[in-house]
């Protein structure tokens, strides 16, 4: 899967569990007060289920934007196969 | 240097005299840096970039002498960052130049931000380029104060040479170093003075307190632009020589063990909020080295902090304070079998503290009232606010408005506030910002808010809206509205529109017109515990959090 494609797949996934309006690679923590502490614990456990992975607690503190986050999976996801 | 030397307040003024190493952050931090040139101090293992005490030290300088070329010793400087190399290299640059820094939460809406800066005189603010969209209508609109995004002083936290220690003017303990804005009863949030003493005389007694030392790594992952973050965290760790593992607060939940662990932590500081979220998720792992978690900032449920130890092994240190005593007065005892548990503990040697009736009385051990605090920790006052100071810092004593009681062994017990405040994941809120809000809206008519029982964050926020004769406005509207004005964290989960009530179609109030609160808490329990609730009042607590 691209990194485009991953973009597809996560975005309404985020943008359900964010309640914001579209998530692309300018989204950030920081500039989206909807992604807070709790929803970012819920968007990974829902990106989890999603892809079958497991996102590992030392990385998880550091997907603090759409481009880190869909890099990460990217990344993650390329291993598996 | 003893601190009863200093010119101090009333209200600054503790029995025992407090004596002081270091006058100001800068000798503070030049001392470590002198003592330990090649010590960590701050890690952050975001951008996994370290900083020894040394360079740290030489950035600051550098951050100093960056200001001073374009700001006037004295003035005030917002730093809009989250936890970044750059946020404390500004901060520590800005009070060695006698400057006062404003920090402030990123995540306020533009008009609370923009509040702060106008109020506090703001003339130099720092912010996050990512905060552009937000932020542009003030950058462009507020000609007289110059706006600088983090790439301006990103070279600053690089490795560099030149480093140069000059012309830094001499600060008095007493100078303030920081104005931390909480929430106000007038509708607007309120500067909290702090100065450089406030600073150094809390970190002092809490590093003793906990003794603190060379060997304390702290994990911060609560905001600096928070009093908990910057004095708990921060100055307590430099003020024992320590390091400190910075991480961003929004994103440290799950990672929270991991962090622990890997960093070999041996403290860190909590809202209850965190340990109520870290056990209904069911985050687990092993505490490492960490010798003790500080918690405080809203009321801890006796059952949650016993249920946490008991899962996890680690002591839980209780305490209380507030933004206008710096942070903490007072700590249940260190080592934990010394502690009494369901207590905030004894007051630190730095402070002193007295309960007190309606008649601002001392009681006696065992009777309720508000708990009164003084020290060189206590807070020069309020900033632009003499009515409000003059009553909250009075005969001598700052009243914190918190409601507990001292048993005879001298430890505190906090039982809640004595007037509507609500407490929101440690984020502390009045009705009247929201209040304030909800009165602009054409439609309504007046409103009252109040906080609510939340399984994780303590307290959610719900409001009461009386729509104008005719209006038809919904709920959904008035939370889209609320959206545009107040920061995420104090918006309303749910508005209810007392018109559509059956059982009470007007907000209830005095003989004098004040409306009556707690008759509104009463009120929505009523509705709350009845299943068949027409009005759906009932949600899923703690479905969304405070970042």
């Amino acid at each position: 899967m691209t990194v485009q494609e991953l973009y597809a797949e996560v975005s309404p996934i985020a943008v359900e569990v964010l309640q914001i309006p579209h998530f692309d690679s300018s989204v950030t923590m920081n500039s989206t007060p909807e992604w807070d502490s709790l929803s970012h614990v819920q968007l990974l456990s829902a990106l989890e289920r999603k892809f079958s992975i497991e996102i590992s607690a030392d990385e998880a503190f550091k997907l603090t934007s759409a481009e880190k986050l869909v890099r990460y999976l990217h990344e993650t996801l390329k291993g598996k196969q | 240097m003893n601190v009863n030397t200093l010119p101090l307040l009333p209200h600054q003024q503790a029995s025992r005299g407090v004596e002081l190493r270091y006058r100001n952050f800068h000798e503070l931090l030049k001392a470590k840096a002198d003592e330990a040139p090649a010590r960590e101090f701050l890690v952050f293992p975001e951008s996994d970039r370290r900083y020894s005490y040394r360079e740290f030290y030489e950035l600051s300088l550098a951050a100093a002498e960056w200001l001073g070329a374009r700001a006037k010793n004295g003035s005030t400087t917002c730093i809009i960052f989250r936890n970044t190399p750059e946020f404390l290299a500004i901060f520590f640059g800005a009070v060695f130049r006698g400057m006062t820094v404003v920090p402030v939460n990123p995540d306020l809406a533009a008009p609370e931000i923009r509040f702060i800066v106008e109020n506090s005189d703001g003339a130099t603010v720092f912010y996050d380029p990512e905060l552009e969209a937000k932020l542009g209508p003030l950058v462009g609109g507020m000609k007289h104060v110059a706006f600088h995004p983090l790439g301006d002083v990103a070279h600053l936290t690089q490795a560099d040479a030149g480093r140069i220690e000059s012309g830094l003017p001499e600060v008095d303990p007493t100078t303030p170093a920081a104005i931390i804005y909480t929430s106000g009863t007038t509708g607007y949030p309120k500067g909290v003075v702090l100065s450089h003493m406030n600073f150094l005389v809390d970190g002092m007694g809490m590093a003793e307190w906990f003794h603190f030392s060379p060997e304390t790594r702290s994990l911060c992952i609560l905001p600096l632009f928070h009093n908990n973050g910057l004095v708990v965290s921060m100055t307590t760790t430099l003020w024992g020589g320590g390091s400190i593992v910075m991480v961003d607060p929004k994103a440290s939940l799950r990672s929270f063990w991991a962090l622990v662990t890997r960093y070999h932590a041996t403290f860190t500081s909590v809202m209850p909020s965190i340990l109520a979220a870290i056990l209904a998720m069911g985050f687990d792992g092993r505490p490492g080295l960490l010798e003790g978690i500080i918690c405080g900032g809203q009321l801890l449920p006796l059952s949650l902090a016993q249920k946490f130890e008991a899962r996890f092994g680690v002591p839980i240190f209780e305490g209380f304070g507030s933004t206008e005593a710096t942070s903490y007065s007072c700590f249940n005892a260190f080592p934990a079998d010394k502690r009494k548990l369901g207590s905030v503990g004894q007051v630190l040697p730095i402070s002193d503290m007295k309960v007190v009736d309606e008649n601002d009385l001392e009681v006696a051990d065992g009777v309720e009232g508000e708990i009164c605090i003084r020290g060189a920790n206590v807070a020069i006052g309020y900033h632009k606010l003499p009515e409000l100071e003059a009553h909250r810092f009075r005969h001598g004593w700052y009243h914190s408005g918190d409601f507990g009681l001292r048993e005879k062994d001298g430890h505190y017990y906090f039982r809640g506030r004595r007037d509507d405040l609500i407490v929101k994941g440690g984020e502390k809120i009045y009705p009247a910002e929201i209040e304030n809000v909800l009165s602009k809206h054409a439609s309504v008519a007046e409103s009252a808010v109040i906080g609510v029982e939340d399984a994780i964050l303590g307290q959610e926020i719900c409001a009461f809206a009386k729509l104008r004769e005719g209006a038809t406005t919904s709920e959904a509207e008035l939370l889209k509205f609320c959206a545009q004005s107040l920061a995420r964290f104090k918006q309303p989960k749910r508005i209810v529109i007392i018109n559509r009530l059956g059982d009470m179609p007007e907000l209830p109030k005095g003989p004098t017109k004040k409306i009556l609160y707690r008759v509104l808490r009463d009120y929505y329990g009523r509705r709350l515990a009845n299943s068949e609730d027409p009005e759906g009042l009932k949600w899923v607590l703690g479905s969304q959090g405070a970042g």
